[in-house]
């Protein structure tokens, strides 16, 4: 039986660095270690990659969705509940927040899934080259304008957002640095792409055309030069508020909840030691994100945040499918409950603007609150998905019989969950008023209702929004 | 690409394309699999999308380039009797009966040519009779029906009424078992040869199930370095010609197969985005990777109506990408007309291509 502040501590960890875990599988980590843990998260490719071909057998419309959802959003659901390597769709996840990319310009979901693997294939890799291949992504491109970014006519576009939004952040260059980086990046643009009629959507091809950069001498943060793109990047990474802007970025998504992007250079960071310890490794490491990635996860800042940071709406939706089960194939209506994180503020593959999602409790308003609460009590309300089964069997098991155990042992099986003294008294009288319950003979139905009710409860709790 | 492919004598001619992308009417949406009927009719199976609803079946008239017709439309997306929730297999039988697979309610429904609705037989579950997940459809010439059993690995043989006559193979990848079957046909002797998908295989059986060969190795076909992804899990254009990549007999995912008169076996090899050909005895012969340089009639008439379409076809420096299969789930041969016809399912439209019986080479010096 493994130690209950070890399962609190894995279940921590894999809520952050994936979307939760049942309990079986935290008992399985535990057992293998804290440390080794992080290392199977880490190096992913030794877990077996998502196979595509399952859902494109049963929904063939997930792979060219067009610009209309939900198809697109399909595919991405698909891959965020069956992966067996959640952190590194945690970190195409990470990447789609910075590098955010919208649909309602893209018009074309095919290109945002493409933009999404191309971090699944390099968001644990180099950030340098990560800013290399994203500049050369032609729905980025398109999404910053860089197409209308020429030798001859300056768009600031991707220029300004490259520092702004995916690298320094405000206040660390001046308004001749953008212009200067967009000039060192006209030219870089998409070959002309099939239209999508009459047979469907095809890809862009980025294309440089030498023609239409300008070749003159450009002054980037105190650097001379005939500076091309990539250039541009060299010269970026290494600004020490480049490694600060992705730490601080990392330590909001993984840690917890910072104060929005455009506070950065007003408001310090709640754990500046922090965030300077992983800027160290950053550095040190040049650029590369798995060193980081593994320090975070095994510092005491990290191990210590549980609870500190609200859940977002993927992680609320993903997390739930992965603990409930029974969403593994492709099922008719998959494209309703792949909508569900837009209903509650986060529309994937399509976000409000470049500056991406705004987190932390700007997540929650009165709608989104019962979008979330609703959808996670449907679920763990529905006795016939294997996960819940697989709880009430597990309640069944311990011998679940007075309100105070039925509270408890439920708060355990869907966490383990910590919730203040007032929640838990909440908790504790509804239980009191249905009395003990009994798994014997006709009791078991009423116990089973039960027991589903009191983990719909506990999904409507303020600490249940927490991860 | 070249549109005439000669190998070992024969000779298959790029002829010409049929559909566009459609949630009704004239087109298709993602076909699963098809089936000829009497006088070239051809019936797809629609599996559609969440977004469109293109759920159906469609009877399309065939003829030369730009002669097909749509005649009818039936079993499309709804609850109860001549609906379907999921499509996916459609056979034809000698008596005009069409029996179509919803591989969601684990029924086969079955209609008149015209698509009325007659009755529908199968439930859920893994017993005698009881289907998971059906896929194909092949009908013998003694008019019973052979049912992919899909999620349970398994052949199933209904009479016309659905009674259940027969059954074999089991999940595995040893000789007659299989895993996740897709597509299936029957030759002039009544061999049955069935895409065993998840094994990367084609099984030949005999009429009465027994094992007797199969075709295929599993592997994706090589990437060249300049290769340029249509979907991000391709094709892959290049300026290297596919037909130079190694080890012809590979299988990635196969989804469908047919056999012509002479015995040569056509297999679509959906994960690599062609259709294989196999002599009689399984040996490779080559392979055709799509070659639409043409529009069909529909997808000129979607063309014709939107002028920034043309003007963008104009400014495209590469065609390559529309010419090519993008996963092809089904495959056809027409023996009244020697034309092999392969669905070309990301695509929306089939391509056809004849098999040249005398075909006489060119002056090599022109």
């Amino acid at each position: 039986m493994a130690n209950q502040d070890d399962i609190g501590l894995m279940a921590h960890l894999m809520r952050r660095a994936g979307f939760g875990a049942t309990r079986d599988e935290l008992e399985a980590r535990v057992a293998k270690g804290y440390d080794a843990t992080v290392e199977e998260l880490i190096e992913y490719a030794s877990q077996p990659a998502v196979d595509p071909y399952v859902l494109l057998r049963h929904q063939p419309a997930a792979l060219l969705p067009g610009g209309q959802p939900p198809m697109g959003n399909v595919n991405y659901m698909y891959y965020l509940v069956n992966t067996k390597r959640p952190l590194q769709e945690k970190m195409a996840l990470f990447w789609h927040h910075v590098f955010a990319t919208g649909n309602s310009k893209v018009d074309n979901y095919d290109q945002l899934l493409e933009q999404i693997e191309l971090f699944r294939n390099n968001g644990m890799g180099n950030y340098r080259d990560l800013l290399v291949t994203i500049a050369r992504n032609p729905t980025m491109i398109f999404w910053l304008d860089n197409n209308q970014n020429h030798g001859t006519a300056v768009n600031e576009n991707w220029g300004r957002e490259l520092l702004e939004l995916f690298s320094l952040g405000a206040g660390n260059y001046t308004e001749v640095d953008v212009r200067e980086a967009s000039r060192a990046f006209t030219g870089w643009t998409f070959e002309t792409k099939l239209p999508r009629l009459p047979y469907g959507r095809f890809p862009w091809k980025f294309e440089y055309r030498p023609e239409d950069h300008d070749d003159g001498e450009k002054t980037f943060l105190g650097h001379k030069g005939n500076f091309n793109g990539e250039d541009i990047i060299n010269i970026v990474v290494q600004q020490p508020a480049c490694a600060k802007f992705v730490c601080r970025h990392l330590y909001n998504f993984f840690v917890a909840d910072e104060p929005q992007v455009p506070a950065w250079n007003i408001e310090a960071p709640r754990d500046p030691a922090a965030v300077d310890a992983l800027c160290k490794v950053f550095v040190e490491s040049k650029c590369e994100m798995k060193p980081v990635l593994r320090h975070l996860f095994k510092s005491d800042f990290f191990k210590n945040a549980r609870y500190k940071h609200l859940k977002s709406p993927a992680e609320v939706v993903v997390g739930t499918l992965r603990l409930v089960g029974g969403y593994e194939l492709p099922k008719p209506g998959y494209g309703e409950l792949s909508m569900q994180p837009s209903y509650m503020g986060q529309d994937l593959l399509n976000p409000p603007s470049v500056e991406g999602w705004h987190t932390g409790q700007e997540w929650i308003n009165s709608g989104s609150l019962m979008s979330r609460i609703n959808f996670v009590a449907a679920q763990l309300g529905n006795p016939d998905l294997p996960g819940v089964q697989k709880i009430i069997e597990r309640l069944k098991a311990q011998g679940t019989k007075t309100p105070d155990q039925l509270v408890n042992n439920c708060l355990d099986q869907l966490g383990p969950i910590e919730v203040s003294a007032g929640t838990k008294k909440e908790l504790t009288d509804a239980a009191k008023e249905w009395g003990e319950i009994s798994w014997d003979g006709a009791g078991a139905q009423n116990a089973t209702r039960r027991a589903a009710e009191m983990m719909q409860l506990i999904a409507a709790t303020r600490e249940y929004q927490f991860g | 690409m070249p549109l005439t492919t000669v190998v070992r004598g024969r000779a298959y001619d790029w002829s010409h394309a049929i559909g566009r992308g459609a949630a009704t009417g004239t087109g298709f949406n993602y076909v699963q699999t098809m089936c000829l009927g009497k006088e070239n009719d051809l019936y797809t199976a629609n599996r559609g999308n969440e977004n469109n609803f293109g759920m159906r079946v469609n009877r399309i008239k065939l003829g030369g380039p730009g002669d097909e017709e749509l005649v009818s439309e039936f079993f499309q997306h709804g609850q109860g009797d001549g609906k379907a929730t999921w499509p996916f297999g459609v056979a034809v039988g000698n008596d005009g009966r069409v029996y179509c697979s919803d591989e969601w309610t684990n029924t086969i429904s079955v209609f008149d040519p015209d698509g009325k609705f007659q009755y529908k037989f199968g439930s859920t579950g893994s017993g005698d009779g009881e289907l998971n997940r059906p896929a194909g459809i092949a009908v013998e010439k003694n008019g019973n029906v052979i049912v992919v059993d899909s999620g349970n690995c398994r052949l199933q043989v209904f009479s016309p009424e659905g009674k259940l006559l027969a059954q074999c193979g089991k999940a595995g990848s040893g000789d007659g078992e299989f895993n996740q079957p897709w597509g299936i046909t029957t030759d002039k002797d009544g061999n049955i040869y069935v895409a065993d998908w998840k094994n990367h295989r084609v099984q030949k059986l005999s009429p009465q199930g027994r094992f007797l060969m199969k075709i295929g190795t599993y592997g994706e076909l090589p990437r060249a370095d300049d290769a340029f992804a249509v979907t991000y899990l391709g094709p892959y254009v290049s300026s290297v010609l596919p037909t130079q990549y190694p080890k012809a007999g590979l299988l990635n995912h196969p989804t469908d197969v047919a056999v012509d008169p002479d015995g040569d076996i056509y297999v679509t090899d959906w994960g690599n985005h062609r259709v294989s050909i196999f002599e009689a005895d399984g040996t490779p012969l080559t392979n055709l990777y799509g070659d639409a340089q043409e529009f069909s009639k529909w997808a000129k008439q979607s063309v014709d109506a939107n002028p920034d379409m043309m003007k963008a076809y104009r400014r495209v420096r590469n065609s390559e990408p529309l010419y090519r299969f993008c996963f092809p789930t089904a495959v056809d041969f027409n023996p009244a007309t020697d034309e092999i016809i392969v669905a070309d399912s990301q695509r929306n439209r089939l391509q056809v291509y004849k098999k040249v019986r005398d075909y006489q080479d060119f002056q090599a010096n022109l």
